[in-house]
């Protein structure tokens, strides 16, 4: 038998060794590939076919399981989405804004705490750096839910976005719910106020809402860490607002900035502003029990104090501060 | 002495069908009676008492049913799963027919009645929470005359409770059906080639396999909790992976032109619901089925995405085994 003298190498020796790389876990996303090659190939194949509905249906539908996994949390988060669109947020942080995360530790390593800031910036990109900032830097890798304001969680194409990289849409339900499954959530308790504040009032912290936060945070027994952003006020300076261009849309706010309206879409370009986001110590309520929510001197109160401590911890670190682009 | 039967109308449509035919061969096809228009399959052998639900005089009738067919409990199916043109007829048959079918029950010594009803009468908004627990007040869009029959279906249903405390009422509250041999406005949906969507917007849905209908409605009228119970799948889809999953193309319109679009098509006879279920597209009620947990003992078996699955498989096998034999 002459045939037992050939020897079929198994993998030829010219070719580096390729490490299993990422365990390619059962890919949920992968109901996209009905034929081989990326979306462009699949493109190809669609025009060949003579871009019938259904190649187009198998283009899109590819296009959409590359981005999305099929299967996301109860509230909408996509883990492959946020997977897909982390290096953008990654670039943001390190080179667009330089974010300096201080005081990280203040977050417990397990269990639910309530993350409080001050919001600021037009645009919800102080929640995502929060988040970041918290999931870099924090010995435990947490990862932050972070409350959106109605405005954004309902604002078409906003929407889902928020909603597949993990926001969930700011209401008492919510936020409870997630910290008692023992989560971190973000909250920005000034609202709408704060994040659509001209620039002349900037980094002064408007009213904590009705002091909402504190009573979920009583009632689950949540203990509260402050945090102050700074940076964040200077990516979109509100130098006017023209709101009622925006009232047929249902949008609160609609600002001039230097850039927008003038330069129309690069006018969504942030300034790259030098950012820090320091954590507080932890206010812990356990001590006051869950009935306390029910006492509107202490939960005001509470508030109060939380805001304080937010404002003392801008102006600190404002008074540190030399330059906005350069820290 | 045997125990009392049980009575099951809107045998026409899918979730009625089916209960009858599981109800026939659990219990024995003595022990149901198909009550309604319809008529069940005739080799069940399960009896069939024909009441028009929407005439003038259907609860004397009714009652005269309950009583000679010694029935001690009632599944009212009888609602229509997607929009009529017919609004009057609607009307008379889902509010005024469950009326009188309340009316007949309590009269007749039923002791208990499940009414199926929809999360979708919660009312799609943005202003809901993730998840709707049973206590949140129904709002439904009032233009919506498909939703404003079954709420005051549910109305019935509560004031009756209320007044008769010997009669114990269920409402299920089901999250929309898909799966084989289903047939709804989500199906419908399901079978277009190209699927209209609100642009920018990705809701959260909740789409239950009939599988896990069943078991809760089977639980529902042997528990009999009072009150409304929601039944949910294990886990909502987003609507365009749901349409991605089955295949289909997305046409997204901007949400100020859909509702007018949706109506006008409507109006003409060629869309498939009216303007306002754009809601439905842009907003989730995505509802908490905790209480079925508690009350039922009912764990839902299924994801939204299986009672996608199972549709596609049903529908487009084809496209199911490229899937399956697509590598992992």
């Amino acid at each position: 038998m002459r045939a037992a003298a050939k020897v079929v190498p198994l993998r030829p020796r010219t070719q580096p060794y390729e490490p299993a790389a990422r365990p390619r876990a059962p890919r949920p996303g992968a109901h996209g590939s009905d034929d081989p090659g990326g979306p462009l190939v699949a493109l190809a194949r669609a025009a060949e076919a003579g871009l019938t509905l259904e190649s187009l249906a198998r283009l899109w539908r590819r296009v959409y399981f590359a981005w999305h996994s099929e299967d996301v949390d109860e509230f909408g988060y996509d883990p492959k989405f946020t997977e897909t669109i982390l290096p953008f947020f990654e670039f943001l942080y390190t080179i667009w804004w330089r974010v300096e995360a201080t005081g990280i530790e203040n977050v417990p390593r397990a269990g639910p705490a309530l993350i409080v800031a001050n919001h600021s910036g037009v645009l919800p990109w102080d929640g995502v750096m929060i988040n970041l900032a918290v999931r870099h830097e924090h010995p435990a890798r947490r990862s932050c839910r972070m409350l959106a304001l109605d405005m954004f969680a309902l604002l078409p194409f906003l929407a889902p976005l928020l909603a597949q990289s993990g926001a969930v849409r700011a209401n008492p339900e919510n936020a409870e719910r997630l910290l008692r499954k023992g989560e971190l959530v973000g909250v920005f308790p000034e609202g709408v106020k704060g994040v659509g504040k001209r620039f002349k009032d900037r980094y002064k912290l408007a009213r904590f809402g009705r002091g909402g936060f504190v009573k979920i945070a009583l009632r689950t027994g949540a203990p509260i860490v402050p945090c102050a952003v700074v940076g964040a006020e200077e990516i979109h300076p509100a130098l006017a607002r023209m709101d009622w261009v925006g009232r047929p849309l249902g949008l609160p706010y609609v600002p001039i900035t230097p850039t927008f309206p003038l330069l129309g879409p690069l006018g969504f370009v942030p300034l790259p502003s030098k950012w820090s986001i320091e954590m507080g110590e932890p206010i812990r309520l356990d001590r006051y029990g869950p009935n306390a929510a029910e006492d509107p001197m202490l939960v005001n109160r509470v508030s109060e104090q939380v805001r304080a401590t937010v404002q003392r911890m801008i102006d600190g670190r404002l008074a540190r501060r030399r330059s906005v682009w350069f820290g | 002495m045997s125990p009392r039967r049980t009575a099951v109308t809107g045998v026409g449509s899918f979730l009625g069908s089916r209960l009858l035919r599981r109800l026939a061969e659990k219990q024995g096809p003595d022990r149901v009676v198909a009550v309604g228009v319809a008529a069940p399959p005739r080799r069940l052998g399960v009896r069939h008492r024909e009441v028009d639900l929407a005439q003038p005089g259907s609860d004397q009738r009714l009652l005269d049913v309950f009583r000679e067919e010694d029935v001690g409990a009632v599944f009212h199916a009888a609602f229509f799963t997607s929009p009529r043109r017919d609004t009057a007829y609607a009307h008379e048959l889902e509010s005024i027919g469950t009326l009188s079918l309340f009316a007949a029950a309590a009269a007749g010594g039923v002791e208990r009645v499940v009414l199926r009803s929809f999360t979708a009468l919660y009312g799609a908004s943005g202003q809901n929470p993730a998840f709707l627990t049973e206590d949140r007040p129904l709002q439904p869009d009032p233009s919506l005359a498909w939703a404003r029959d079954k709420l005051e279906a549910e109305q019935h249903a509560a004031s009756f409770a209320r007044r008769y405390p010997d009669l114990r009422v269920t409402v299920l509250r089901f999250a929309p059906l898909l799966g084989p041999r289903v047939q709804n406005f989500y199906t419908a949906i399901f079978d277009r080639r190209v699927v209209p969507v609100v642009m920018g917007y990705d809701p959260l849905l909740q789409l239950l396999h009939p599988d896990d209908a069943l078991a809760a409605a089977e639980a529902a009228l042997e528990k009999a909790p009072r009150g409304a119970v929601n039944v949910v799948p294990k886990s909502p889809i987003p609507l365009l992976t749901a349409i991605h999953l089955a295949g289909k193309m997305p046409a997204p319109v901007p949400h100020p032109v859909a509702y007018v679009v949706g109506d006008l098509l409507w109006a003409t006879g060629l869309g498939g619901a009216p303007g306002a279920f754009a809601h439905y597209a842009r907003f989730g009620f995505v509802a908490d089925g905790e209480r079925a947990q508690r009350e039922l003992g009912f764990v839902p078996r299924h994801s939204s995405r299986d009672a996608v699955l199972a549709y596609v498989a049903y529908r487009r096998p084809r496209l199911a085994s490229t899937r399956a034999e697509a590598p992992a």
